[in-house]
């Protein structure tokens, strides 16, 4: 990709409060494609309200409220004019727990791309369902099995799931709030090795609480602390040789 | 009671003696000596007063009878029949309170009745006395059992546990105590008509000579025109109740504000509170006239008993139960699965048509199928705005009837036992209970099948 290092999101000066909770103070971050962007911190710091302020699923917070600016490819994704539907075919989210539809595994991948209609006939569809359960790695596992339900998988072929899911709508952005927290060594490996296979597609933002799997799987590294980002920098540069003394202690084990 | 309280006390200053006020070396808390001393001499007392109440009145009566037979001419009460012997005590009971009776009063009779009187007192007594004794022996048993070591809390939760089993008990000897008496007088009732027309029989005239030769004297008892008429009804009204209970849980959990929902859905439960009394008038009185006048307008001609108005009418009293059912299931779909389509970039109504209702369906049909048994064991809405008339019609501008509204019909007024008429009611009783039985079984099995989806 000739562009990885232009920025595309852009996020700058965000605020973010719930009711007279000031959640995210003046956060700036800018995210690249084909970089995988992870976020850490202590627990209650933002990272997954500051996740969510990117394709808007705040929104439905009814005292959630946003200041500042995130733009996508230049363009404010808080605009009048943009549409939140759109925002999320095109920034996609994997959830902290796995949760596929009680649908068989082929409706699961298949509910992006009907509601968005990407698909002129079944075939297809079908080439996007394939196509996507290749990519995230479950194919081989349930390719004999489509049309059982989602729910009977286990929990890390569930969360393999959910990505499929979310890269059938073939979105720019994938958005993962600690997409392994839920999962053994086992299935976080996998998991670790598919954002490194779709890195090359998809810009991926990750909030991890997991400093080896952050210093594994990312590029680009942001450390929240109480709604701030203290640091933010190259992961490989964070983790040795931090330059704010609460990176370290945090990172070192020593705080948080 | 008294003694019991009593008891608790001592049991309790007894335990604490034991052991020198050191409640420590008690094996339970003093507490629990206490009631198991009121106990004692609760239970034994309790079990002599329900004796006394259920066959009390066997003893005195048997004892009234017993004395008659010494008498000049009583020995021929012993010869009576059951039924005749049943009257005649009957007499003797009325003439002790002084009430009107079926035959001169003889001397036997009165002497009969004093004795009654007596009789009664003195058993009174007896039991009473025999009930304060030995509440109090009990009492002192117990009490003298008391030791640091007696284990008294394992006691009583034995006794509490014997408690509870015996209230489940009660309520499922009730079911069966109900269940087969409907069975044996459908049985009693099938002597008279045959199962084969009862259940597949075109007309219901429930009309029964009282003599031979009367006017109109074969009845005929088949119940497809009211199973039809409630079928009707139900139908009606579930047309009318499923779409808008359902679509207004869908607005309460899914796009009313905190404000709108506090406001509503007291409301709408409020119409759940509505007697059925009310609601039945209302049909009667306001839906039914408008209905007709409405149809005279459209040139269509409508009783003013329709099955329509009934239908509406018990529709509207049927929306809370289905709406607050589905609010339950609706709101119950894990927020994440929310999520995930909003996610995706779904819209709202996306959402709610592909996920969510999919997700809920099993509790959504469970709520149809409990809104349709309420339907059809509804009466008083029928019987006010519906009729009485057993047509056997799919048209719901004409009068109808129901099952429930016959039973009603049959069983008010004057009645004679052992007649098809009033035996029919029970075979009605049962049809409809088995029915709605059916249909609430199919929705815990629908409800059961997929209740592990999620979690």
């Amino acid at each position: 990709m000739e562009n990885t290092s232009k920025a595309m999101i852009e996020a700058r000066n965000v605020n973010v409060y719930y009711d007279d909770n000031h959640a995210i103070k003046n956060v700036d971050l800018d995210i690249s494609s084909g970089t995988v962007t992870a976020l850490i911190g202590p627990s209650g710091c933002g990272k997954s309200t500051f996740l969510r302020c990117i394709n808007r699923m705040n929104d439905s917070i009814p005292s959630c409220r946003i200041t500042g600016s995130i733009t996508l490819d230049g363009q404010d994704i808080y605009d009048k004019a943009i549409d939140v539907v759109q925002l999320r075919a095109r920034v996609g989210m994997v959830f902290q727990k796995p949760n596929p539809f009680p649908k068989s595994i082929y409706d699961n991948v298949a509910y992006g791309p009907r509601i968005h209609g990407f698909a002129r006939n079944s075939a297809e569809l079908d080439e996007i369902v394939f196509t996507s359960l290749q990519k995230s790695g479950l194919w081989n596992e349930v390719k004999d099995r489509l049309d059982t339900s989602g729910t009977a998988l286990s929990g890390g072929q569930q969360q393999r799931l959910c990505i499929a899911r979310t890269i059938a709508v073939n979105p720019e952005v994938i958005l993962m709030d600690e997409p392994c927290s839920a999962l053994d060594p086992i299935a976080t490996a996998i998991i670790e090795e598919l954002i490194e296979e779709l890195r090359n597609r998809f810009a991926i933002v990750i909030v991890t609480h997991s400093m080896q799997q952050a210093a594994r799987v990312s590029q680009k590294t942001a450390f929240f602390h109480l709604g701030e980002i203290l640091e933010f920098g190259d992961t490989s540069e964070i983790f040795t040789n931090p330059k704010v003394e609460k990176t370290k202690d945090y990172i070192t084990g020593r705080y948080g | 009671m008294l003694i019991s309280s009593a008891a608790y006390f001592i049991g309790r200053r007894k335990a604490l003696q034991s052991v020198q006020g050191d409640v420590r070396q008690l094996h339970s808390l003093p507490g629990h000596y206490g009631w198991f001393s009121a106990m004692t001499s609760l239970l034994p007392g309790l079990i002599i007063i329900v004796v006394w109440i259920i066959f009390g009145s066997v003893i005195v009566d048997n004892m009234t009878l017993a004395s008659l037979a010494g008498l000049e001419g009583g020995g021929k009460i012993q010869s009576l029949s059951d039924l005749d012997r049943a009257i005649y005590l009957n007499d003797i009971h009325n003439l002790a309170v002084g009430d009107a009776i079926s035959r001169p009063a003889s001397d036997n009779l009165t002497f009969a009745a004093q004795y009654y009187l007596r009789a009664k007192e003195n058993i009174f007594w007896i039991f009473s006395l025999s009930a304060v004794a030995l509440s109090a022996l009990t009492a002192t048993l117990g009490i003298r059992k008391i030791s640091p070591t007696m284990r008294s809390r394992n006691i009583l939760e034995r006794l509490i546990l014997s408690g509870l089993a015996l209230c489940s008990l009660l309520a499922v000897l009730t079911t069966v105590g109900i269940v087969s008496s409907l069975i044996f007088e459908t049985l009693r009732f099938l002597d008279h008509v045959s199962l084969a027309d009862f259940l597949l029989g075109l007309k219901w005239s429930p009309q029964t000579a009282l003599r031979a030769d009367q006017v109109g004297s074969s009845g005929a008892f088949g119940v497809i025109p009211l199973f039809a008429g409630t079928l009707l009804i139900t139908v009606i009204a579930l047309v009318f109740a499923v779409p808008v209970g359902l679509l207004s849980a869908i607005y309460m959990t899914e796009f009313a504000s905190r404000g709108a929902r506090a406001v509503f859905k007291p409301l709408l439960e409020l119409l759940a509170g509505i007697p059925t009394v009310v609601y039945g008038f209302f049909a009667a009185l306001v839906v039914a006239p408008f209905i007709r006048n409405s149809g005279d307008f459209l040139g269509l001609e409508i009783a003013s008993e329709s099955a329509l108005a009934a239908g509406l009418v018990m529709g509207i009293m049927i929306i809370p139960l289905m709406s607050s059912l589905s609010d339950d299931v609706i709101s119950s779909v894990p927020q994440s699965l929310r999520d995930a389509s909003y996610g995706l970039g779904a819209t709202k109504t996306e959402t709610i048509l592909n996920v969510i209702i999919p997700s809920a369906l099993p509790g959504i049909v469970s709520a149809f199928l409990l809104a349709a048994s309420r339907a059809i064991g509804e009466t008083m809405i029928v019987v006010m705005a519906a009729g009485m008339a057993a047509n056997l019609t799919a048209n719901p501008l004409e009068a109808v009837t129901t099952v429930t509204v016959q039973i009603v019909a049959l069983l008010t007024g004057d009645q004679e036992f052992n007649s098809a008429k009033t035996l029919s009611a029970f075979a009605l009783g049962l049809a409809l209970f088995i029915i709605t039985l059916i249909l609430n079984f199919i929705a815990l099995k629908v409800v059961r099948k997929y209740q592990e989806q999620y979690d």
